[in-house]
């Protein structure tokens, strides 16, 4: 089972909705097409991303959680080879990124 | 592709995993059903949703670009129907989601002719199904709340020079087209320009007639086809009104009655305003409209606005404040902004709170960014992250990466 980590994204969440609002795709099927998405993100990320970002900022909370980090960052820059981001607040959630692939539900 | 070092590698990987998900998740569909039809019309709305959310950039689908260049086609030519109907078909998961009018213009702004109009006819059908199923008087009333997010409307859509096309109830399509003195014509056979031009010399508000007259065809250009089959009516409801109006300040009005054809006071602009959009829900002179509201807000305070530049509250409360404070000692009366500043503090010391909100950034979104870690690691209060396989949202914009090492201190 793969990480349903990634359905709050932008990817995921339009997805989601747009399962929302189609009335013949029963909720059983929905939850398959999430879990199919969840198999192909994890699969896509691992396998077709390829680069490096660094950042650095101050920490403000951190939550530690059935294996879950939690991190809220203030003022962060984030730093790519190409170009440098900066946010006055991020939000970090990061599952185990252990090859056996923990489910986390 | 050579070049691919500084291309963006999300909109790919998007599409990659849009495809892959599609692909594996027919025969899903299939077992359970469920048409091909609608695992197509899923990818679409997928897609859209992408498209919209703005996070990524260059998304483009070659469906998308065949259509949007059809509907440019469309947009040019002149009085179809059949083009508002696949564009609403097209275009409405972008209305659904818009719950506030409000938040539809940078949509309406910025998009292609198409939405604007596929927005109008809603519109319309909407506006003029409640004008006209009510006498003048009963839709005048009956609009206020209805009418104010539609003036909102027609504000964007009066910033942007497009060829709007309005339909009416009856199905007429018809066509507004901006004029560079800023008044808007719709085309079509005129009727009661008679009417109109009688009713002028009444007002005769003084060295304003020329204007006037010019300005107000428009109007009735606007109001006739628009209102299918009741001009009479028409011609009740702006007669009595006007003559109300008359001998009231003109001469900073002449913009408002371009759209009433009447000068003054706010409420009776403003109702006229309402008729004239329930009855023809057009979008003529949206900057006329704002203009004549700026133009009304400084006249003398008989009505009943109580914002913009006729606000007197402010003047109030700075004598009360005066007065409280000219018992004390005359240092006082140096701090003017400091007692205001005093008075002000007192609800806002709300401000001693640290939680920042999201007026930090400029766009609502929180910065998320959802990984995985590799390593995390503390030492006192400096933290290493070893993070990979992530997506984040920062800034309302997608990044990818397959690493990331950060620092930070607590």
């Amino acid at each position: 089972m793969a990480y349903q980590l990634y359905r709050n994204t932008t990817l995921g969440n339009s997805l989601q909705e747009s399962l929302d609002e189609l009335i013949q795709i029963t909720p059983q099927l929905a939850l398959q097409v999430l879990l199919q998405f969840d198999k192909a993100i994890n699969t896509a990320l691992a396998n077709r991303v390829r680069n490096r970002v660094n950042f650095k900022g101050s920490l403000n909370t951190y939550r530690f959680c059935d294996n879950v980090w939690t991190f809220v960052l203030n003022d962060v820059e984030f730093r790519e080879v190409t170009d440098l981001v900066k946010v006055d607040k991020v939000k970090i959630v990061a599952c185990d990124g252990k090859n056996t692939g923990n489910t986390a539900e | 592709m050579a070049s691919s070092a500084n291309s963006n590698p999300v909109p790919k990987l998007y599409r990659s995993v849009i495809e892959d998900v599609i692909n594996e998740v027919r025969e899903l569909f299939l077992d359970e059903g469920v048409d091909e039809q609608v695992l197509m019309e899923l990818k679409t709305l997928w897609e859209n949703k992408l498209m919209q959310s703005k996070a990524v950039e260059g998304f483009h689908t070659e469906e998308q670009a065949a259509l949007q260049a059809a509907a440019q086609q469309q947009a040019q030519q002149s009085q179809q129907v059949t083009q508002q109907t696949q564009s609403q078909q097209v275009l409405l998961p972008q209305q659904q989601q818009v719950t506030n009018w409000q938040s539809t213009r940078p949509n309406v702004t910025s998009a292609p002719q198409q939405q604007v109009i596929v927005q109008d006819p809603k519109i319309l059908q909407h506006m003029s199904a409640t004008g006209m199923s009510a006498a003048a008087t009963a839709a005048t009333l009956a609009l206020p709340t209805g009418v104010s997010p539609y003036q909102q409307l027609i504000t964007s859509q009066g910033n942007v020079s497009q060829n709007v096309y309005l339909k009416t109830a009856d199905g007429q399509i018809l066509q507004v087209v901006r004029a560079a003195n800023g008044a808007q014509y719709i085309i079509q056979p005129q009727q009661q320009m008679v009417l109109q031009q009688q009713v002028l010399p009444q007002m005769q508000p003084g060295g304003v007639q020329a204007p006037v007259i010019q300005q107000v065809r428009p109007i009735t250009q606007v109001l006739t086809p628009l209102q299918g089959g009741l001009p009479q009516q028409t011609g009740v409801i702006i007669q009595p009104q006007q003559i109300v109006l008359t001998g009231n300040k003109v001469q900073q009005n002449t913009q408002v009655m371009q759209m009433a054809g009447q000068a003054g006071q706010m409420q009776q602009v403003q109702q006229v305003q309402q008729v004239q959009q329930a009855q023809g829900g057009a979008a003529p002179g949206a900057p006329q409209q704002q203009q004549a509201q700026q133009m009304t807000q400084p006249q003398p305070p008989m009505m009943l606005q109580v914002d913009g530049a006729g606000d007197t509250s402010s003047d109030e409360d700075e004598e009360e404040e005066e007065e409280e404070y000219d018992e004390d000692e005359d240092e006082d009366k140096d701090k003017d902004g400091g007692e205001d500043g005093q008075v002000e503090e007192e609800p806002l010391n709300s401000e001693d709170d640290v939680s920042d909100e999201e007026d930090q950034e400029l766009f609502d979104t929180e910065n998320v960014v959802v990984c995985q870690y590799d390593k995390i690691h503390r030492s006192k209060n400096k933290w290493k992250f070893h993070l990979k396989d992530g997506i984040m949202n920062l800034n309302g914009r997608d990044y990818v990466f397959s690493k990331a090492v950060g620092d930070a201190e607590w």
